[in-house]
């Protein structure tokens, strides 16, 4: 039961943050992909470089659970692939379908009942998919920490690295926005 | 949307990116904490598995894919159930209306909404499609995965990144300097 009380609240402060950041919003996202607005790649990428930094304390005190998700250069690149056409025509990743669904958009309601549909397609042949795209190129759980040795020295790698990216974002993505003003 | 003359983010009703950033970076923290990796697209299979119980429950037992994700009474329905919440109670304390097309689809494709409903969920079949196939989507796998700096997130999110800005192009076309606002 209190798992399912932490599930619940912690979902409930995700939504609300994500909706009041605009990653609900389908135009948001529809512009973040044609580089006009840069406000929720930014977002996405400097949560990630903060929660690296969080979580490499969190575990130096022992507290939490972590699970890397193993790499199959071919599961995850084809899954990468697919999920980013998805991405790009509805402008609704999973989880911001559930806060937008809340919202009350109706096009995310119907993204909604796709995922449903494609969760429904993949679960019912996962048996057949996972050897042959998953298993063949399956790499293993492997991190930036085991290829640089130490653990810090990868957060620091992964901070500089999305801060450069947010850098550029804010740089390329801005100088659209600019001319557009002008123009 | 709001008429903006400006691009003064102050004026804006969202959040500025680094408030919410270092906002859900604490969230995440608190679930890595509290629960785990934090996961969205496993909440659909955990919703389809409380369904599929109900009508067959031969069925579910047979599937390694629903055998490996537990069923609604679990931290990963609350969680996507409490998102809705959190949706929910978002936009009721939001002055921005929600539009069930957005602005830019609608310059692009027209106003029917059937078309934008079927293309949703054409790229909601997509989405959790391939985020069963890596493994994740892009809060289970970018988001919790980069947070533990695994390759898999870090090669999964630049390609996801590529790929829908080359398909927002190709669906929206060349960008009229109207919807640049």
């Amino acid at each position: 039961m209190t798992k399912i009380l932490l599930g619940l609240f912690s979902g409930i402060a995700f939504g609300f943050v994500i909706q009041r950041v605009g990653a609900t919003n389908a135009e948001k996202l529809a512009k973040a992909h044609l580089m006009i607005e840069s406000a929720i790649p930014k977002f996405m990428l400097a949560t990630v470089a903060l929660s690296a930094v969080g979580l490499l304390g969190l575990t130096a005190v022992g507290v939490g659970r972590t699970l890397v998700i193993p790499t199959s250069i071919m599961a995850t690149g084809l899954g990468a692939i697919i999920f980013g056409i998805g991405w790009g025509l509805a402008g609704y990743c999973p989880g911001t379908t559930w806060a937008a669904v809340g919202e009350g958009r109706m096009d995310a309601v119907f993204a909604m009942l796709g995922g449903f549909a494609g969760t429904a397609v993949f679960a019912h042949f996962h048996e057949a998919l996972i050897p042959l795209l998953y298993d063949p190129t399956f790499v293993g759980g492997i991190t930036l920490a085991d290829w640089v040795g130490s653990r810090p020295i990868a957060v620091v790698l992964l901070v500089a690295l999305f801060s450069a990216c947010i850098v550029v974002i804010g740089k390329l993505w801005g100088r659209n926005k600019e001319a557009s003003g002008e123009a | 949307m709001q008429k903006k003359q400006t691009s003064t983010s102050s004026k804006s009703p969202y959040w500025g990116w680094l408030p919410a950033s270092f906002a859900l970076a604490g969230i995440v923290l608190f679930v890595f904490a509290t629960f785990g990796p934090p996961a969205s697209s496993s909440g659909f299979v955990s919703t389809l598995k409380g369904w599929i119980e109900w009508i067959a429950p031969g069925y579910t037992a047979s599937k390694a894919h629903y055998r490996m994700i537990p069923g609604p009474a679990s931290w990963l329905f609350a969680f996507v159930v409490g998102m809705a919440i959190g949706g929910f109670v978002g936009g009721r304390t939001f002055p921005v209306p929600v539009r069930d097309v957005p602005r830019i689809w609608e310059a692009r494709f027209g106003k029917s909404r059937l078309r934008r409903y079927a293309a949703t969920f054409v790229g909601g079949f997509l989405i959790l499609f391939a985020s069963r196939l890596a493994g994740g989507c892009t809060l289970g796998l970018f988001i919790s995965g980069s947070t533990q700096l695994a390759i898999s997130a870090l090669y999964f999110g630049v390609l996801i990144f590529v790929f829908a800005m080359l398909t927002a192009r190709v669906v929206y076309g060349p960008v009229r300097k109207e919807d640049r606002e």
